[in-house]
């Protein structure tokens, strides 16, 4: 099937989503809340983008948005850069020193916001991709709560979780940096909890958290190494090279 | 007056939410045991029956008198026994407790008489007030499961598909999607099982519509669904309620078994070897939990938020597989289209909304209550016909239907026909029904305000426009509430108004502007007011408010400064009242008794 992105023709599946095709085809979409590995959120609203079909044309979240038929698509039309900025405005007025959200505002020739009171301290935009990232683990020790305006990312309670295993999923796929993740020594704090970081048997450097380790050994059921992922990598290379001597 | 000829063999005692917070139980367990202990000295059999909502609540609680069809309004408990005595024994009319209809000044005995009831027509609300909901036997002879008989037993599934289509019957639970369409698609689908869904959810803050059918008559909702369910090859269905709705719930459930014990649900439905069962799924009672895509999140037991609909539920609903999500006043429709077929029904309505519109119609009118009209029926005949008008004769200022996400129609757009189309056209929409009348002490801006509010604790808070984008334009309305407002903040909320129309993942933030766009173009002159006079032409913004009193209409009789509650009023040496501003709290109590409307409310600028 083909359909046209930007009046570009693209190749496409079947229940492929637009965003998919246009970053195969290198059109660029702007994304906030897309993961290649989480994908379909759909709730920065960023991608936005416009579809024709026939004569009927609808705004449409491309990272979702499954391809059916052969449709037309413009990704960048005045309307939609004139939405894009209002959200980015309304994100700025959220996270108002946020570097991610700070350089969207300057790619989008945006000042910065005064009309609103913004919190000072604020990093996170509700992408979601925090607690789908702790879901996908098999923890789901931090989830959304409460509803509206007043929706935060937060652990139980807002108390140390009892079952986080510090493996800082939710601080790596974070598109802001609103995470901490601070690893001192042999000691990684994350959600206001300390961990015992584990030192790599190869580089010494301390790479996983005891509880995280212990987790990923149960869950597969076999004695792994205690190696970072460098030094895995690594061992790897070498061992190629020992085989073909290159 | 005496009426010799009477022979009263029903009594019909509203239990609809409205009556029942009267007392009316009381009223109608004390009929009851009236009528009961003293038998033998009663020639007429009579039934007492709690039924569901009569639907004039402004004046309830309700009893009416069959076959004679007159009724008594605002009866309390210490009526029962002149009740008793004088009506069902003696069959004389209590003059006291006739409706007395404000605008012709007149008591009515029958509710044809009534205004109120005249240009209504009861479909959906059918069996509402007529029958007793816990009584199938009731349904049944008022015609209730004859349309199953009819789509089970001798209808093919492509007929009753074709029937509904052809009625051309809209989805009454907001959006006026073709309900036969929906249907036939998802008989279309070849992935088993699928899954019948009945929305009752109703989370617009002071809607009943849907919980007097849950409430009142259950078994129309049941029927309709198992029509559905069998024309469409489902076999399980699901009753969404919401938590709060306990009676609703109660009735369902016993209905339910009724039902099952009739054979018309469960296993081998009348004979015909169809299976199809019900379960009733309670709401925790979120706003958006209404929203499709939301409620079978909530159903799968998941987070109650909605996804994007780019594949529709009717392919991939509960649990993935294909679903129909009627609202309950669409299924309550159903067996009556199947029994009178599409072309009565579509004889009813406009071309393209057919039928008739269940209404909350609340606010500033002189009745207000639960109705059903045709489609097409214009808001003046809403207001004034069935409403009476404004009450205490005030001028009527907007109309706001379809819900907190609705809009607000002007006084010009009186003469606007009643239809999904028409109220999309002009900014609003349907909705579930919901239609709140305001008066001319009404502050648009307030308005606008108040329902931005209530959806910024509503919205789920998943995407980006409508969690901020609500958000902030909830501050600008409190800002120009406030006289802190610019000029430039007009622009600014229309701004983030279009973007969150535009760009929100679901219905809830694709409409929650609608109060906030309606209210600007119907109402612009009261924005601007606040914003650069800082001045609430209304009188409601407190901030923006001044009472003084007019020294040459005040008598000085004092009963000002008497009824102030903040001591703010003080007799000067020349014998004029005067109000001190820094105590003013504008409660308006002052205004309210004066008798010589030497109150004024006038505007003020804001302290920055
Ligand atoms: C925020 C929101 C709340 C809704 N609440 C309800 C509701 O309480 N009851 C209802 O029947 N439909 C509600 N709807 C509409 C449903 O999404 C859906 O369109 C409807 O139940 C389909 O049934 P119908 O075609 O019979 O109207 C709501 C929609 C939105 C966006
Ligand atoms: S529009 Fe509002 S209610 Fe709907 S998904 Fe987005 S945040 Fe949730």
């Amino acid at each position: 099937m083909q359909i046209i992105i930007d009046k570009v023709k693209c190749e496409a599946k079947l229940g492929e989503t637009l965003l998919t095709i246009a970053r195969r085809n290198n059109i660029h979409i702007p994304t906030l809340c897309h993961s290649d590995a989480l994908a379909g959120q759909g709730n920065c609203r960023m991608c936005m983008v416009e579809v024709s079909e026939g004569k009927t044309k609808k705004m449409v979240a491309s990272c979702i948005y499954p391809v059916t038929k052969s449709i037309e698509v413009i990704t960048n039309s005045e309307t939609l850069t004139k939405m894009r900025k209002t959200l980015v405005m309304l994100l700025s007025a959220r996270v108002p020193h946020n570097n991610t959200i700070l350089k969207l505002r300057q790619e989008y020739n945006l000042p910065p916001v005064t009309r609103f009171k913004s919190d000072d301290e604020e990093e996170c935009i509700l992408c979601g991709l925090c607690t789908r990232a702790c879901d996908e683990m098999g923890i789901s020790a931090i989830s959304t709560v409460n509803r509206g305006i007043n929706k935060k990312v937060s652990t139980p309670f807002e108390e140390p979780s009892t079952v986080c295993i510090g493996c800082g999923a939710c601080a790596h796929v974070c598109p802001t940096g609103a995470i901490k993740i601070e690893d001192i020594g042999e000691e990684r704090i994350i959600w206001e909890k300390s961990f015992e970081l584990l030192r790599c048997s190869n580089c010494g450097k301390p790479f996983i958290t005891r509880v995280g380790f212990e987790y990923i050994k149960n869950k597969i059921n076999t004695e792994i190494e205690t190696v970072c992922e460098n030094c895995r990598k690594d061992a790897i290379t070498k061992k190629l090279r020992d085989i073909y001597g290159f | 007056m005496k009426n010799q000829s009477m022979r009263i063999n029903k009594i019909l005692v509203c239990c609809g939410p409205g009556c029942l917070s009267n007392d009316s139980l009381d009223i109608y367990e004390a009929l009851k045991n009236k009528i009961e202990s003293d038998k033998p000295y009663i020639s007429i059999e009579t039934t007492v029956k709690a039924t569901g909502c009569h639907g004039f609540c402004e004046i309830g609680p309700l009893i009416k008198f069959l076959p004679l069809d007159f009724f008594y309004c605002n009866v309390k408990v210490s009526d029962v026994e002149e009740i008793y005595q004088k009506t069902i024994k003696n069959g004389e009319i209590i003059e006291r407790l006739l409706y007395h209809d404000q605008n012709s000044n007149q008591k009515i005995k029958s509710p044809e008489e009534a205004g109120f009831y005249k240009g209504q027509k009861k479909i959906a609300l059918r069996n509402v007030g007529e029958i007793d909901p816990l009584s199938i036997d009731d349904y049944m002879k008022r015609g209730g499961y004859k349309a199953l008989k009819k789509a089970l037993l001798k209808s093919t599934t492509e007929q009753i598909i074709s029937e509904v289509e052809e009625s051309g019957l809209r989805g009454r639970g907001g959006a006026g999607f073709p309900t036969g369409f929906k249907w036939r698609q998802c008989a279309q689908m070849q992935n088993f099982p699928k899954y019948i869904i009945c929305n009752g959810d109703e989370g617009d803050p002071g809607a009943f519509m849907d919980r007097s059918i849950l409430e009142g008559d259950p078994h129309s909702i049941i029927e309709g669904m198992v029509i559905g369910a069998y024309a469409v090859d489902s076999h399980s269905g699901f009753m969404y309620i919401r938590d709060e709705y306990f009676l609703a719930i109660k009735n369902m459930t016993k209905a339910l078994e009724q039902a099952r014990n009739y054979g018309y649900l469960g296993q081998d439905i009348l004979g015909s070897g169809y299976d199809f069962d019900i379960q009733i799924v309670r709401g925790g009672g979120a706003f958006v939990c209404g929203e499709s895509t939301a409620l079978m999140a909530s159903i799968e037991g998941r987070v109650g938020e909605p996804r994007a609909k780019y594949i529709r539920s009717v392919e991939k609903g509960l649990w993935d597989k294909p679903t129909v999500l009627n609202n309950v006043e669409t299924w309550a429709n159903i067996p009556v289209i199947i029994n009178e077929g599409a072309s009565r029904f579509k004889s009813i309505g406009t071309a393209q909304s057919p039928g008739t519109k269940v209404f909350s119609l609340v606010g500033k009118v002189k009745n207000t209550g639960l109705i059903e009209v045709p489609m097409g029926m214009t808001l003046r005949q809403i207001i004034y016909d069935i409403g009476g008008g404004i009450a205490l004769n005030k001028k009527f200022k907007a109309v706001q239907t379809g819900g907190p996400s609705g809009g607000c129609i002007p006084e010009q757009l009186l003469d606007l026909k009643v239809d999904f189309d028409s109220l999309d056209k002009a900014g609003s929409m349907m909705g579930s029904g919901g239609m709140i009348v305001m008066d001319e002490t009404t502050c648009m801006v307030d308005v606008a305000k108040y329902y931005l509010a209530f959806l910024s604790e509503e919205s789920c808070g998943k995407c980006v426009p409508c969690r901020e984008g609500i958000r902030r334009i909830l501050v600008i309305l409190e800002d120009i509430c406030n006289g802190r407002a610019q000029d430039e903040d007009l622009d600014l909320l229309i701004e983030i108004c279009e973007t969150v129309q535009a760009t929100a993942l679901c219905g809830l933030g694709k409409t929650a502007p609608n109060p906030v766009i309606t209210t600007i173009k119907y109402f612009k002159d009261e924005y601007i007011a606040h914003i650069r006079d800082k001045r609430c032409p209304a009188g409601v913004c407190k901030e923006l408010t001044i009472y003084s009193i007019d020294k040459d209409k005040c008598k000085s009789c004092g009963l000002c400064a008497k009824n102030c509650p903040s001591s703010a009023i003080k007799q000067e040496q020349s014998k004029i009242f005067t109000i001190d501003q820094t105590k003013c709290t504008k409660c308006g109590a002052c205004v309210d008794i004066c008798n010589f409307h030497a109150v004024k409310i006038g505007g003020a600028l804001a302290c920055r």
